[in-house]
């Protein structure tokens, strides 16, 4: 079974506390429309988890196949500079057809963020190695694609629709009951 | 227990408060006071009620039975007999169109069929004044209705209730028998008020089960033991019923621990609850399915959150899935 390499910390862009029961990483690209289905799904498991559900996002652009998925996850990361990489991240899905670099700065404009700063910030070096780093992280922990999900560490290989990720979810939540 | 519970939150969303009660009868007084005052405004000297026997002739025995059945008598001139049997009609159906506004979601509500019960025996009233005894009218009258053909789908089978109740009163009032136009509306609004209130039969399968079980049995366990899905929703809300009903599905790790705690809070905070299903795999957790109606000072949000706090550790998850899934 493929873990988690290296497992959340500090580090990860992450929602929920630390005390939840299941921690959720996905390894998503901004312009892949299988993490863009996978995105309410994910919401909705958050809604209703609630605080039994810690949420992480590890970015996996891949260039070869989606062209603007690099800027977009560095556009994630510079607003995570901003401290709003999670409206980042929700309006990045969202818009999936909408990643040009103009589209970019506009979701910046209509995040709320500083968008000079944003500009400026966007082609900066320590994004592009937090990516390499996520990717890297992706490699070692058996991530084939996009989206993949890890449950409690654990890579999860089943359906992605609805019912099989709330079931997981549930299923790594009770284990964890004494 | 939990059943009890259920059964009287589904009791008290379909609560009928005292001052609707209290409303519906100063309205039949103040109804039955404006009957009897315009009645006292018309002359006197048409027709008596006759005791005894019905006459043998054709016409003695109408004139009796006219007067046997009318509240009011009809020496005024035709228009305002007319007027009156239409008054009458009028303010006697007007509570049948408040009950079915009272009894109908928003789903199930039909605009058009208010306006028809309200207007329907007024027309009804007028067309038995015209006919009178009139054979030849009434053959005339049937094949101008032949001749228009009515075709409406109602939303509802119960709606066609409706329009034979305002038929009924309508007919009632035409031939001047508004005593028993009145004794039909006021049992018509009570048993239909009643059918509603206690939720009589709306659901077969529990009814069914009702009559088929032990008592104190568990329709939900009667269900996981039969290992049938539920039943195919329909298209309102969540899919789950009328348009504010919905389906909760609630993971937890063990039923027999998790259900006081999550029936005591949907209890507390909606409107009605019952426990659909419970699907309990080998592998993944229990799954609760319960239908729900929030209040809506509470909400489907807050409902989750209370869920998921005052059923810690057992309850792990409440979802609401979305329509269709």
């Amino acid at each position: 079974m493929s873990r988690l390499t290296p497992p959340v910390s500090e580090r990860d862009h992450l929602l929920g506390s630390a005390d939840a029961r299941v921690t959720l990483v996905e390894y998503g690209d901004f312009e892949c429309p299988y993490c863009g289905a996978l995105h309410p799904v994910i919401q909705a498991a958050r809604q209703a988890f609630g605080g039994n559900l810690r949420f992480g996002f590890r970015h996996f652009p891949l260039r070869s196949s989606h062209p603007h998925a690099l800027a977009a996850a560095k556009a994630a990361e510079a607003a995570a500079e901003q401290g709003r990489f999670w409206e980042m991240h929700d309006r990045l899905y969202r818009r999936q057809t909408e990643l040009e670099d103009e589209d970019l700065l506009r979701h910046a404009r209509k995040i709320g963020l500083d968008v000079a700063r944003f500009e400026r910030e966007l082609p900066a070096r320590t994004h592009e190695v937090r990516i390499r780093e996520d990717l890297a992280s992706a490699a070692q922990s058996g991530a084939g694609g996009t989206p993949s999900l890890f449950i409690n560490g654990e890579l999860y290989q089943g359906p992605l629709d609805r019912d099989d990720v709330f079931a997981a979810l549930a299923r790594a939540a009770v284990a964890t009951i004494p | 227990m939990a059943r009890k519970r259920s059964e009287a939150a589904r009791a008290a969303a379909r609560e009928i408060g005292r001052v609707t009660v209290i409303r519906l009868t100063l309205y039949y007084l103040v109804a039955g006071v404006l009957l009897l005052c315009l009645s006292a405004l018309l002359p006197q000297d048409a027709i008596a009620p006759m005791p005894g026997q019905p006459p043998a002739d054709m016409q003695g025995a109408i004139d009796w039975f006219r007067g046997q059945v009318a509240m009011f008598p009809t020496g005024a001139p035709r228009w305002l007999d007319a007027l009156l049997q239409m008054i009458a009609a009028f303010l006697l159906v007007l509570p049948l169109a408040f009950v079915y506004v009272r009894t109908r979601t928003r789903v199930k509500f039909d605009r058009s069929l208010v306006q028809t019960v309200i207007v329907l025996p007024i027309v009804v009233s007028a067309i038995l004044v015209v006919v009178r005894d009139s054979l030849a009218l009434a053959f005339s009258l049937a094949g101008i209705v032949a001749a228009v053909r009515f075709r409406n789908t109602l939303k509802e089978s119960g709606d066609a209730v409706y329009i034979f109740g305002s038929i009924g009163i309508g007919f009632a009032t035409g031939i001047h028998a508004i005593s028993v136009a009145a004794v039909l509306s006021i049992v018509f609004v009570i048993v239909e008020l009643a059918l509603w209130k206690f939720d009589f039969s709306a659901e077969f399968e529990r009814t069914f089960a009702r009559l088929c079980l032990p008592s104190g049995a568990d329709l939900a366990e009667v269900q996981e033991l039969r290992s049938e899905p539920p039943k195919a929703a329909a298209p309102a809300g969540n899919g789950a019923g009328d348009d504010r009903t919905v389906l909760l599905r609630v993971y937890v790790d063990r039923v027999e621990d998790a259900r006081p705690a999550i029936e005591a809070v949907l209890a507390r905070d909606t409107k009605r609850w019952t426990l659909e299903q419970v699907i309990a795999g080998a592998n993944d957790p229990p799954l609760l399915t319960y239908r729900v109606r929030a209040r809506k000072s509470v909400g489907m949000d807050a409902l989750r959150e209370r869920l998921l706090r005052e059923g810690a550790p057992h309850v792990v998850a409440a979802d609401e899935p979305p329509p269709g899934s």
